[in-house]
């Protein structure tokens, strides 16, 4: 391999005739046959256990009391805001939290549907705090093909799908580009009914085949909290609302739940009227 | 082999047949080894590297972006591998140079330098001596070397420039002319 392509005005001089004068050394024999042995191994046990290392959970309880307080800090602002602030007479604007207490059962219970409560738990979860400082998630999520897919209630269900999201965090859509038969998908340790689910969710979207044939959507996918949002209903749903997204996109660590809640009230969706 | 060969090797990989990947071992095995052991200077340890960053790679095939080089992706494994070595040793841990020869007969002398130059690039710091290996044991190009190492092209120019100077100093009873 001492052969070199490209200019080397400095490979002339003493030091780089002694440096290229190095041997090359074979390998040893046995290194390729070990190598192999070891990967038939790995293969076999990834036959009987598919490799879906993504939902795995972890959190302390004091983090999920301090994203409590900061839930339930984030239901009083979205509540306020559908409410709607109470007229306050002069003199009274410093009286924020009587008026808090004052307003908050004049929401009635047809208002309160699903997506809201989605929205809520959402904002409560680890993952939240966990996607907030995932860039590689962030960059997927700002996808259009991606968010079009999303959108689309066939491919979220399709998508909460342990074995598609596996052959997703695979890169198995942006390998059959590779092949010549594009028989990437056809060849996956994948039995009829598992195959025929990926292949009705790749069927029913265009915007999902774009999406996961991107590569770094992909590896979102296998390496970042996306895949814990694809397999979260409540995360499902707030990461379609453009303001959580933007304040998402924008937030500092120090003030992620403000941003979004920010975000939320300034550009005035509220998930409840979605 | 080029690298679409590289990444249509991997795909099938990817489909479950790792027997494909024999080709890659195969293709890369010579090039990283000879990295390894110059990075380290030991044949075991270049040895164990090398097989490791193989097997690490196979395990890792599905974060591998196709668009890229293969061989930067496989090297930047090797590089984790043969540092976490470097890191496992003691620091007064004297390093075996007792290299296997090169083919053919080498004249003591020629074997005494090359053990010299051996010992001159372990005491550089290893972001001087992989410019240096990766320079003088790949076919690597200042450009390839920086995607490799994800440091720009004249960032490379000016390691290996200082990595230079330093064997020299080293390298000075062997009458080397910088």
């Amino acid at each position: 391999m001492n052969t070199f392509n490209d200019d080397r005005r400095d490979d002339n001089d003493e030091l780089s005739m002694m440096l290229n004068d190095l041997p090359q050394v074979d390998p040893p024999s046995s290194l390729t046959p070990t190598v192999m042995s070891s990967i038939a191994d790995y293969a076999k046990a990834q036959v009987t256990q598919p490799q879906v290392t993504f939902m795995r959970r972890g959190s302390t309880m004091a983090k999920k009391v301090l994203w409590s307080v900061a839930a339930v800090a984030a239901v009083a602002l979205v509540a306020l805001r559908v409410a709607g602030y109470p007229p306050v007479e002069e003199g009274t604007e410093a009286t924020i939290g009587a008026a808090q207490r004052y307003q908050a059962p004049q929401i009635a219970a047809a208002d309160v549907k699903v997506e809201d409560q989605q929205f809520q738990s959402f904002l409560q979860s680890d993952l939240f705090r966990q996607l907030v400082n995932d860039k590689a998630a962030q960059e997927a999520l700002k996808n259009q093909d991606l968010q079009r897919a999303l959108a689309d209630a066939n491919v979220r269900t399709a998508l909460s799908n342990d074995v598609i999201r596996w052959v997703i965090s695979n890169n198995a859509v942006v390998w059959a580009k590779y092949t010549a038969n594009n028989g990437v998908i056809a060849n996956l340790r994948l039995d009829a009914k598992n195959l025929a689910v990926l292949q009705a969710a790749l069927n029913a979207s265009p915007a999902l085949v774009a999406a996961i044939s991107n590569v770094n959507i992909a590896n979102a996918i296998s390496n970042s909290n996306l895949a814990k949002v694809l397999a979260n209903s409540d995360a499902m749903v707030a990461v379609r609302n453009d303001a959580v997204l933007d304040a998402m996109f924008n937030a500092s660590s120090n003030v992620q739940i403000d941003a979004v809640n920010d975000a939320v009230s300034n550009a005035k969706v509220n998930v409840i009227n979605k | 082999m080029d690298d679409t060969e590289d990444a249509a090797i991997v795909a099938r990989c990817l489909a479950g047949e790792h027997n494909a990947y024999e080709a890659i071992v195969h293709r890369y095995q010579k090039g990283l080894f000879n990295v390894a052991l110059r990075m380290l200077g030991n044949y075991e340890d270049a040895r164990d590297a090398t097989q490791t960053a193989f097997i690490k790679a196979y395990e890792h095939l599905g974060s591998f972006n196709p668009e890229q080089r293969f061989f930067n992706w496989l090297y930047r494994i090797l590089r984790n591998e043969c540092l976490n070595v470097l890191r496992g040793r003691r620091p007064s841990e004297p390093v075996s140079l007792d290299l296997p020869a090169g083919s053919g007969a080498d004249p003591v002398e020629v074997r005494e330098r090359h053990q010299a130059v051996q010992a001159a690039l372990l005491t550089l710091s290893v972001d001087y001596r992989e410019v240096v290996v990766l320079r003088h044991f790949t076919d690597l190009s200042y450009d390839e070397i920086a995607a490799t190492l994800g440091i720009p092209a004249k960032t490379v120019k000016s390691r290996l420039y200082t990595a230079r100077q330093q064997l020299g100093d080293r390298l000075v009873g062997w009458h080397v002319a910088r």
